[in-house]
């Protein structure tokens, strides 16, 4: 209630910001869907970080993944085709002050966007982009996506797929202006929450690709290594993803990993399925960095520049 | 032979029995059935095919044309975005007079999001110089597939052939199902005038200056005005091997002596007919179903309009901002009559809202009013 004390100061009282604060609408994915995992831990984030959820913004595309800005009790937009990428750059690009979250799936980004991917890592603006991999087109009901694995039976390849999947680390460590590549688990609820956490707090687009499981559509794709946790290589490294022993330990392969090392990077996400911080590079500009050189200048300080310059050709 | 069979499936089947060589499609809600069931009549080795399972309409649109310059008979299907992010490859095939033949699952078109059943995709594709069939239900799409190619390919145009989403595309029909024989005697192997052949070369899509630009369009223009004549022409043909015609450019239904008439495009002619056999209304009607909306059929519409007093365009889109779309154009050619009918122009079933019997009154009511501006009504 608005009310002055005697001293006519007012009494602020501190916001305080629960789960259900970061909820909006009843999520409807499918009972089992990773999805699930993921948007609860990006609200509990929002949570522990108390982020306003005025301040906050959730971008997608279209694809299961992409409903998640429905279920975000902050700003969201639900976009076109492969384009949440797009969008998020121009809020970026004027709204600087918000907290900009992108969902987007394997099709979303991929596929149809793969076009903006590429630019918006180059741009480097500062979001989290969430990858919902779970190598099939999951709205349209089981067609194959650029990550399906070969052989992968599916609706538009019913004798499975004939092309050897897309690898979008490799594929990202490889652009230019990159800053910040990991790949997450969403059956590993402490290693997801660390893995969105590093990256939301990393300044720049931090790409992190989640393994999304897909209960009804592609439930095998990921039970090779959800069965034999060996063959998932664990990131460890003072620098990476910090999780508790307790987690570290239902990853029986592990190796040390520095992500400030691109080319070990690239040899690790090309031969491996690793999880944790591939790279990071915090000093990597972002594109309001390039954009605002010179901004500040008026005309004057631009013809000072402008006559010094043909000052050096006076004769 | 009769098959109880869903209009995707029908379609799919349609389009294999045309024989293309190649397919190139994005799966797009609810145009998916459709390359879901072509993709299994070629891993099946029933349809030889190459079938570019791409990454984006663009991309399925731009491998149709890459595939058809090389003389191949191409196809591709899509809805709604898919459309309108082919728009741009879509004004090239055309321009570039390359036939082929795509469907088109009418949806409605984003924002806001809605996956059902609209005509604004290919409405707002309307200007891109593709020939535009719409059909009243699932055995005319198949119908006008095979009439499709022979149309396109003896225009050298590319044709859109309209269905509407869920309503045909989901639906289980009986159906004819032609024999390939019939339709291979209908559609002979094809030989494209401008095919890519280093014996002849020739560039096409090339920059013209402004001394050509105009004549480039007329010409277009000009081929599509005259293919009236052969989609006239394809729909008798056809109807001579299977005993099914739809009136080429516009089908006709209802009192021939009717002073009151009704137009529509795609599924909704069917709600239409029902409810006058069901006698909801005790007028004499008569119901036109606008089949080829590109070229538009200005001269038959006159024709057909001829005596009466009140026409009603009832259309499943519109112009934001100005109204009608097809009710425009009708307006433009009636305009020529010496006695044009009174034109009421309105929408329903946007974005998928049903369009139930009691439709027709609702029309038949307005013509007891002097003509309003353009409404949607069925509005809450």
């Amino acid at each position: 209630m608005f009310a002055l004390k005697a001293d006519w100061s007012q009494e602020i009282k501190k916001r305080y910001f629960t789960l259900d604060d970061y909820t909006g609408g009843e999520a409807r994915w499918c009972p089992g869907c990773g999805d699930h995992a993921v948007l609860t831990v990006v609200q509990r984030i929002c949570r522990d970080k108390q982020i306003l959820p005025e301040k906050t913004v959730a971008v997608s595309g279209i694809g299961c993944s992409s409903r998640l800005p429905h279920y975000m009790g902050t700003y969201g937009f639900h976009g076109t085709h492969g384009r949440a990428l797009t969008i998020a750059c121009g809020i970026r690009s004027r709204r600087p002050d918000l907290d900009v979250w992108v969902a987007t799936g394997d099709g979303d980004c991929f596929s149809i966007g793969a076009g903006h991917w590429i630019h918006a890592i180059r741009y480097n603006m500062n979001m989290v982009v969430l990858i919902f991999d779970n190598n099939v087109y999951g709205l349209t009901k089981k067609q194959m996506s650029p990550t399906s694995p070969l052989g992968f039976k599916n609706n538009t390849a019913p004798r499975g797929t004939i092309l050897q999947p897309l690898n979008p680390l490799t594929v990202t460590l490889g652009i230019t202006n990159v800053s910040f590549v990991a790949q997450t688990i969403d059956w590993n609820p402490a290693h997801l929450y660390a893995t969105l956490q590093a990256a939301h707090n990393h300044r720049g687009t931090s790409f992190v690709r989640i393994l999304q499981r897909c209960p009804v559509y592609s439930d095998e794709v990921f039970s090779d290594i959800q069965n034999d946790p060996s063959k998932i290589l664990f990131l460890n490294h003072k620098n990476g993803i910090h999780i508790g022993d307790n987690v570290k330990r239902l990853f029986p392969t592990q190796r040390e990993h520095d992500p400030s090392n691109m080319s070990e990077a690239y040899d690790i996400a090309r031969n491996h399925v690793p999880v944790g911080l591939l790279y990071h590079a915090p000093q990597t500009p972002c594109y309001e960095d390039f954009s605002s050189v010179g901004r500040h200048m008026g005309i004057e300080d631009k013809m000072k520049g402008l006559n010094d310059a043909l000052d050096q050709f006076a004769v | 032979m009769l098959n109880a069979i869903e209009g995707s499936q029908a379609i799919a089947q349609a389009v294999a029995l045309c024989r293309p060589q190649v397919v190139s499609a994005y799966p797009i809600t609810p145009q998916t059935h459709i390359v879901e069931n072509l993709s299994k009549l070629v891993a099946n080795g029933q349809f030889n095919c190459e079938f570019v399972s791409v990454e984006s309409e663009f991309s399925a649109a731009s491998v149709a044309l890459g595939a058809a310059m090389t003389g191949s008979r191409a196809y591709t299907a899509s809805a709604s975005q898919g459309i309108l992010l082919m728009a741009e490859v879509l004004y090239n095939i055309s321009g570039s007079r390359v036939p082929m033949v795509m469907t088109c699952a009418n949806r409605a078109v984003s924002a806001p999001l809605s996956i059902w059943n609209d005509q604004q995709d290919s409405m707002a594709v309307r200007d891109a110089g593709w020939i535009q069939l719409y059909c009243a239900d699932n055995q005319e799409a198949i119908d006008t597939m095979i009439q499709a190619y022979r149309i396109a390919e003896r225009c050298e145009l590319p044709v859109m052939v309209c269905v509407d989403g869920f309503t045909l595309t989901h639906t289980l029909e009986t159906l004819d199902m032609p024999e390939q024989q019939q339709v291979d005697d209908f559609l002979p192997p094809y030989h494209f005038s401008r095919t890519l052949n280093p014996q002849k070369p020739i560039s096409v899509g090339t920059l013209v200056s402004p001394d050509y630009y105009s004549e480039a369009r007329q010409e277009h223009h000009q081929a599509l005005l005259d293919a009236q004549a052969e989609i006239i022409q394809a729909d008798q043909d056809w109807g001579k091997i299977v005993g099914r015609e739809y009136g080429g450019l516009l089908n006709i239904f209802g009192d021939a002596d009717a002073k009151i008439g009704i137009l529509c495009l795609g599924s909704v002619l069917g709600t239409l007919e029902a409810a006058l056999q069901q006698g909801l209304v005790t007028e004499k009607v008569k119901l036109f179903q606008l089949r080829c909306f590109r070229p538009f059929p200005s001269h038959a519409l006159q024709l057909a309009c001829e005596g009466l007093t009140h026409l009603v365009v009832l259309e499943r889109a519109l112009s934001v901002g100005s109204g009608g779309i097809v009710s425009l154009e009708v307006a433009v050619a009636l305009n020529y009559l010496p006695q044009p009918p009174k034109l009421y122009a309105c929408a329903a079933g946007l974005g998928g809202r049903d369009i139930p019997l009691q439709i027709l009154p609702k029309l038949l009511a307005l013509t007891q009013q002097p003509p309003q501006p353009f409404q949607i009504i069925d509005l809450k």
